[in-house]
């Protein structure tokens, strides 16, 4: 180190000093950084730092076909692809005009929730990890393997699918595939008691979780909280339910609240949905058993594929929260202007920063795991 | 052409094992062969920087937990990079990620290995012509291998650090000597990405004199610019209302 | 469109307020155009009237043929399920508008988003200090007047890549397509 570099720190007396949660640390959920001004152990200002995964994807999807978007538009989210692609094909047939084939239709369905679980488990891990749990990281990312492995022989890929196309989807079912499905569902339904007794009912887990990183419903209202997030506050919203897309009216699902609004609830709220992603993905799999037809509309080249001008809105329940895309075509051939609305722009920013105020340097990375922060949604 | 072409190169004889430029006639028997044995055992006790870099990173945990477990090749995530062996660069990297990244490679100590991950590293993958992304890994690092893929599987990975090993084991994984041999020019890519005021804490200059390994080139004309920043700095009053560092 | 159109806690609101054009865009949304100095009034009214409590985000469109830019309120409600997207138009050259966070507090995030990539102040907002381009030194590059591929080639290198048989190749007069 030069003796240069040395700086002679000029703060009042006080006991305040800077800590950087900088982006090498295994407490921070992907590359991001939290800047924390704490008093002893406790963080009295806490100011996110991001940019760090930024590629500017906004502006490359504007010097994109349409059709070349679809490459681009799961990698904005890493953990959890596949409802950007939904999004994003979602938006583009409603400015197109074009109708998804039914069958089309259930398939986007169940890889969608085939998603979630895949998200949902990665975050059991990741939380129990911040809490120096790490046996459940292990188990989590492995039994998460096993759902990417379908993912592997229905696409093609483990992890960016590339397969919900604006207009279907790419590929049909491989023979078998729903009875491996419904054998994999089998065996994360029977892992769930042991991932209770490890890690929801420990307690340990249940002391460090509790009353940490409270949010009043009030308080998640106003900050622009959605997800899971929210329902472990106590408002039942689900975005499959309110504003439904695909045929999730036509599918039974609950939607779990809780109502403490602490780190517990949300890795309750999680633990449930993933049950109930297990119930939906039952009721696809017999549809999809007898449900014949195309597995995508017909689409001109999409080489020079214009959509006629107008601008859209267009949301999912992604396993973060809100996800929304802001589409908008100027009749040509290439997006005018797409935007990305990531459930972890309020979650990693201002949420975060808020929360982390009063709390203890130890539970940063926890608030941060369990709010399911993903930077890459944030930066884009 | 530099006016800094000679100096003394230091030898330290008692300098550690394996990490000297390796002029195969000069060396004695014995120290190749401690060479060679201290190789095979750096290679099977690898410490990976846990530094999640870009969207490879999320292969990473599937690698290194139970199923594809990367430990029995002795591979363990480590979270100080004054400690790890391997800096991964998983995945793609933005500008404002490639400064600590550089800050963080110079932190590590010799001998070190860079691995880039995806085709991001290699030419700027599915981002080639963003304005955010880094092109070219390896002018601004050196880097020992690619991993193709986007993102590469996990036995893609092991495939790649099993290939490493084998490289570390037989002495050719020599690449974290070339940021000293020619500190000047890849300083020249840094300063021509972050400005010419970029300078880092380490003091490069100096472990390559350390370490034996030195050239012609370590300094240059960008090194120059360094020398009289840090002249500057010395002549500056220190004290309160000083600016904060210019290294940053 | 007539009112009657409308679901009925918007009807309280878009009595208050005139010089509103309605679109309705689907089973679910509602575009209103409206003037740039009227937006903070109606969404004032929408969140105490109507209960759209939900600011999901603001976009920005940049339009350099009508020097303009139009910023999108995008608003959800928990009790209706109709969205409203208020578009607004402001002049390039001003690139100013005023903050909406007093009303709703996720849009400080998207207000500093649009202030670093656009370039548009936003008064009142409590922080416009960049998050994402805090080293950036170049032009707000969502503007259409960025061209990213230039700049990429300005500053960055590509590999060189040269191998033996597309060498072969371009000696027998093939080679790539341009």
């Amino acid at each position: 180190m030069r003796p240069e570099n040395y700086q002679p720190v000029n703060h009042p007396a006080s006991h305040a000093f800077e800590l950087y949660f900088g982006p090498n640390h295994p407490g921070i959920e992907g590359n991001y950084a939290l800047h924390a001004v704490v008093s002893g152990d406790t963080v009295e200002r806490l100011t996110a730092d991001g940019g760090y995964l930024h590629r500017g994807f906004e502006k490359l999807m504007e010097e994109r076909l349409w059709i070349q978007n679809i490459a681009l538009v799961p990698r904005i989210c890493v953990p959890d692809p596949v409802p950007m692609e939904e999004t994003y094909a979602r938006a583009v047939e409603t400015l197109g005009g074009l109708e998804v084939p039914v069958r089309a239709e259930w398939l986007r369905m169940m890889v969608l929730e085939m998603s979630r679980l895949t998200a949902h488990l990665f975050t059991f891990g990741g939380h129990a990890a911040t809490v120096g749990l790490y046996t459940n990281m292990f188990w989590g990312v492995t039994d998460r393997d096993m759902i990417l492995d379908l993912f592997e022989e229905l696409t093609g890929a483990r992890v960016y699918h590339m397969y919900i196309t604006p207009g279907g989807v790419r590929r049909d079912l491989p023979p078998g595939f729903l009875d491996r499905l419904s054998a994999r569902l089998d065996y994360i339904e029977q892992r769930l008691p042991g991932f209770d007794d490890l890690f929801f009912d420990n307690a340990v887990f249940v002391g460090r979780a509790q009353g940490t990183g409270v949010m009043s419903q009030e308080q998640a209202l106003a900050w622009g909280v959605t997800g899971p997030n929210l329902r472990a506050c106590g408002l039942q919203f689900d975005l499959r339910r309110d504003d439904p897309y695909l045929r999730y009216e036509e599918v039974e699902f609950d939607i779990p609240t809780e109502s403490a609004g602490d780190c517990y609830a949300r890795a309750l709220v999680r633990r449930a949905e993933v049950v109930e992603s297990i119930r939906i993905l039952r009721q696809i799999i017999p549809r999809l058993r007898h449900l014949d037809g195309p597995i995508r509309c017909p689409l001109p080249n999409p080489l020079a594929w214009t959509i006629p001008a107008g601008d859209t809105y267009v949301r999912t329940e992604s396993s973060k929260g809100e996800l929304a895309y802001y589409v908008v075509s100027d009749g040509t051939e290439k997006p005018w202007r797409v935007h990305v609305r990531g459930p972890s722009s309020m979650h990693a920013v201002q949420v975060l920063e808020h929360l982390g105020v009063g709390a203890r340097i130890e539970d940063i990375a926890q608030i941060m795991f369990s709010l399911d922060a993903c930077p890459p949604e944030v930066d884009r | 052409m530099s006016s800094m072409t000679s100096y003394p190169i230091y030898r330290d004889p008692d300098t550690a094992i394996g990490c000297r430029t390796v002029d195969e006639q000069e060396r004695s028997l014995l120290r190749r062969v401690l060479d060679r044995i201290a190789d095979h055992c750096r290679a099977r006790s690898l410490f990976v920087l846990h530094y999640c870099t870009g969207c490879g990173a999320i292969e990473l945990p599937p690698s290194m937990t139970s199923r594809f477990d990367l430990e029995r090749v002795g591979m363990q995530p480590m979270v100080t990079p004054r400690q790890a062996d391997i800096l991964l660069i998983t995945g793609y990297l933005s500008v404002k990620t490639l400064k600590r990244v550089i800050l963080t490679y110079e932190q590590m100590q010799g001998p070190k290995y860079v691995m880039g991950f995806g085709s991001c590293t290699i030419n700027g993958g599915m981002y080639w012509n963003s304005y955010a992304t880094v092109k070219r890994l390896q002018e601004y690092i050196p880097v020992d291998m690619y991993i193709a893929g986007c993102m590469p599987r996990p036995e893609a990975i092991q495939q790649g650090f099993l290939q490493l090993i084998e490289r570390i084991d037989s002495g050719r994984a020599t690449a974290w000597q070339d940021y000293y041999r020619r500190y000047d020019w890849y300083l020249g890519n840094q300063q021509a990405m972050f400005g010419e005021q970029f300078q880092t804490p380490t003091d490069v200059i100096a472990e390559a004199r350390h370490y034996a390994l030195a050239s012609a080139e370590t300094t240059g004309r960008h090194t120059a610019l360094l020398e009289q920043q840090l002249q500057q700095a010395a002549l500056m009053p220190v004290g309160p209302g000083r600016a904060a560092g210019e290294s940053q | 469109m007539s009112e009657a159109q409308l679901p009925a806690p918007l009807h309280a609101v878009f009595d208050e307020i005139t010089g509103v054009i309605f679109k309705r865009q689907g089973a679910r949304r509602l575009r209103v155009d409206i003037d740039a100095d009227r937006l903070p009034t109606l969404l004032a009214l929408l969140k105490g009237r109507a209960g759209y409590l939900h600011l999901s985000a603001i976009s920005c469109v940049d339009w350099p043929q009508d020097s303009e830019f139009e910023l999108v309120y995008h608003l959800g409600s928990y009790e209706t399920q109709v969205m409203v997207a208020a578009h607004i138009r402001i002049p390039r050259a001003a690139s100013r508008y005023l903050s909406v966070y007093d009303i709703h507090i996720p849009a400080g995030f998207f207000e500093r988003d649009i202030h670093e990539m656009y370039g548009i102040e936003f008064e009142g907002s409590p922080n416009m200090t960049p998050f994402i381009l805090t080293e950036w030194q170049g032009p707000p590059p969502m503007r259409k007047d960025f061209d990213t591929l230039g700049y990429v080639n300005q500053h960055y290198s590509w590999q060189q890549y040269d191998p033996q048989w597309l060498r072969e190749l371009e000696a027998r007069g093939g080679g790539l397509v341009e």
